[in-house]
């Protein structure tokens, strides 16, 4: 019963508490605490998927404090939170408590099975996004490969990252190179989503990195879709002197007057038909390898882990 | 008008209207589940107002690149199918002047096929973006004959009547003519300045800085287009060509010969696009 999802129930009233274990018993593993103080060492160990907090009428100071430093914290931030309240209670300022949702006493019936299922959706559904390009971040990209690990699913993990993105950036500065990888972030989405309306995936790391989840079947055509498309766009981001001569000058790592080609990507792909993973760390090692191998002199480059081929064939 | 009034009031168009057998045909594409990209891509660079509706769109500061675009094929790989039939859901037609209009886009279509041939026998690097520019270039044409459907009447009726050229009817009427109002409404829209430029200065190409080429073969296209009949671009002249666009070309008479033996059955394809229903 361990795939159940962990929802987390907070209230002095031990008869609210029984008919909420009864309504949510079948569908979730419920844990009950009489105070928040007693639940905080089970919430920070274990971190449930939901916390379901009695608030009554008096929003007790010490109690919301909690809830608010919780939802204060990075970690704990994703973490679902939904309030009880009295029938009577109205709330002054949602700013003095932090929750997702709220549900009142005599609603319990009817709507709170309904409504853990909706704010848990919601949570999975808000996943923290790159600023820049409002794809999904780290935080999400892990969680993305690793339920694909633990659910035994096969499928094509891609890195993309760009070769002479730096020079770009000291050349034109970085609100010009944004633009690039603002550019870059819809390219592959577009070209993934096209290819693989479901059950694809596009993240974007940070900086120039980027990853993407394909069956492997689409992943050798999408890469090279990508690269192709990259290579024919990225000159309009030059100016028109650059652009004419293919080439910029700027300053090299050691400081060194030089010349760098336009900027290119570099794509390193790896599936798990036949090599088994079973740590994010150890696909996204591979694949981030196979980018480094794909690196070559501009234009753009692709390349698929072959171990897996050899062994294939 | 004064021609700030008249600049602010052209700038606040959001979207503008095409004819009534292209929305035929678009809706027939956007409820096609099995179109491509690519199909989509090639009905839109048909039409002026499609076009310049997705150039708007992938400029626009929203997708964080502004100004970057001028490709049809680029911008809708960067927008993605669906934002893209999204966008052409809201197309409207013209209410006014509709038999001028269909002229017009037979003109700027004829235009487009026209500067791809030329780009080509000059081997640019970008044919399909002087395609574009060509597509586009009268695109003030459009926004004045929106804007002001009465007074564009007259000022048609007026070239006619005193045989002059469009362009000048415009100026008497507006102080300014549809290049400007068209480089107006493309900067308006972020769209990349080699494309403003050559709307802009399509009948100065001399003062063209920054694409003088482009502009050059533009300008040589609205002067074939017209030589061959082909549509209807407000007047029934063709003006002289720009000398220093015309050295700048640097066409031999096989080269030309080349040039309008190739737009001969490109041009009666297009007829078929614009005029047939299906």
């Amino acid at each position: 019963m361990s795939s159940l999802n962990t929802v987390v129930v907070i209230s002095r009233d031990m008869v609210l508490t029984s008919i909420m274990d009864r309504i949510l018993k079948d569908s979730y593993r419920v844990v009950d605490f009489s105070n928040m103080q007693s639940s905080l060492d089970y919430i920070y160990n274990s971190i449930p998927d939901m916390l379901i907090i009695d608030i009554g009428t008096d929003t007790d100071d010490f109690t919301v404090n909690i809830v608010n430093e919780l939802k204060g914290d990075p970690i704990f931030g994703q973490l679902p939170v939904l309030a009880i309240f009295d029938d009577r209670f109205v709330i002054q300022d949602w700013d003095s408590l932090l929750v997702d949702d709220y549900l009142r006493k005599s609603c319990l019936e009817m709507e709170l099975l309904t409504k853990v299922g909706l704010c848990m959706h919601r949570a999975e559904r808000t996943i923290e996004v790159n600023p820049l390009t409002r794809l999904p971040g780290n935080i999400a990209i892990i969680k993305q490969i690793q339920k694909r690990l633990d659910a035994g699913d096969i499928f094509a993990l891609a890195y993309a990252d760009l070769d002479y993105f730096k020079p770009y950036n000291d050349r034109y500065g970085f609100s010009r190179g944004d633009e690039v990888l603002k550019m870059l972030g819809r390219l592959i989405l577009n070209i993934v989503k096209g290819k693989q309306p479901h059950g694809s995936f596009v993240g974007h790391i940070g900086g120039d990195d980027f990853v993407f989840i394909m069956d492997s079947g689409y992943i050798e055509d999408a890469s090279r879709e990508i690269l192709d498309n990259f290579n024919k766009i990225i000159p309009t981001f030059y100016d028109a002197e650059d652009r004419v001569r293919g080439f910029i000058e700027s300053v090299d790592r050691e400081g060194n007057k030089r010349t760098f080609p336009l900027i290119g990507i570099s794509i390193g792909a790896v599936h798990n038909k036949i090599r088994k993973f079973s740590h994010y760390g150890e696909i996204a090692e591979v694949a981030s390898e196979m980018k480094k191998y794909a690196k070559c002199t501009g234009g753009g480059c692709f390349r698929v882990d072959k171990r897996q081929h050899e062994f294939a064939h | 008008m004064d021609i700030q009034a008249l600049r602010s009031q052209i700038e606040k168009i959001d979207t503008l209207p095409t004819i009534p057998s292209v929305l035929r045909k678009l809706l027939v594409v956007i409820e096609n589940p099995g179109i491509s990209l690519n199909e989509v891509g090639s009905f839109i660079s048909n039409d002026p107002v499609l076009t310049s509706r997705v150039l708007k769109v992938v400029n626009s500061p929203v997708y964080g690149f502004p100004g970057r675009i001028s490709s049809v094929s680029q911008a809708l790989i960067l927008l993605g199918l669906n934002v893209v039939k999204g966008m052409l859901l809201g197309v409207s037609v013209f209410e006014a002047m509709q038999k001028t209009m269909v002229g017009l886009w037979e003109h700027s279509l004829g235009c487009a096929i026209t500067a791809r041939i030329i780009a080509k026998k000059k081997d640019l690097k970008e044919p399909e973006e002087v395609s574009v520019a060509a597509l586009l270039h009268d695109i003030g044409k459009v926004v004045l004959g929106l804007k002001f459907p009465d007074e564009y009447k007259k000022i048609m009726a007026e070239a006619e009547t005193k045989d002059i050229f469009i362009f000048d009817a415009e100026k008497n009427y507006f102080g300014i003519n549809h290049a400007d109002a068209g480089a107006w409404i493309a900067q308006k829209w972020n769209f990349p300045y080699r494309l403003v430029e050559v709307i802009e200065y399509h009948h100065k190409p001399h003062l063209s800085k920054n694409v003088t080429m482009q502009t050059a073969i533009v300008h040589l296209s609205d002067i074939l287009v017209r030589i061959k009949g082909f549509g209807f671009a407000g007047d029934n002249f063709v003006p002289a060509i720009n000398n220093a666009a015309w050295q700048m070309l640097d066409l031999s008479e096989a080269d030309l010969k080349d040039i309008i033996k190739e737009m001969e059955d490109s041009l009666s394809q297009a007829e078929d696009f614009l005029l047939s229903d299906e």
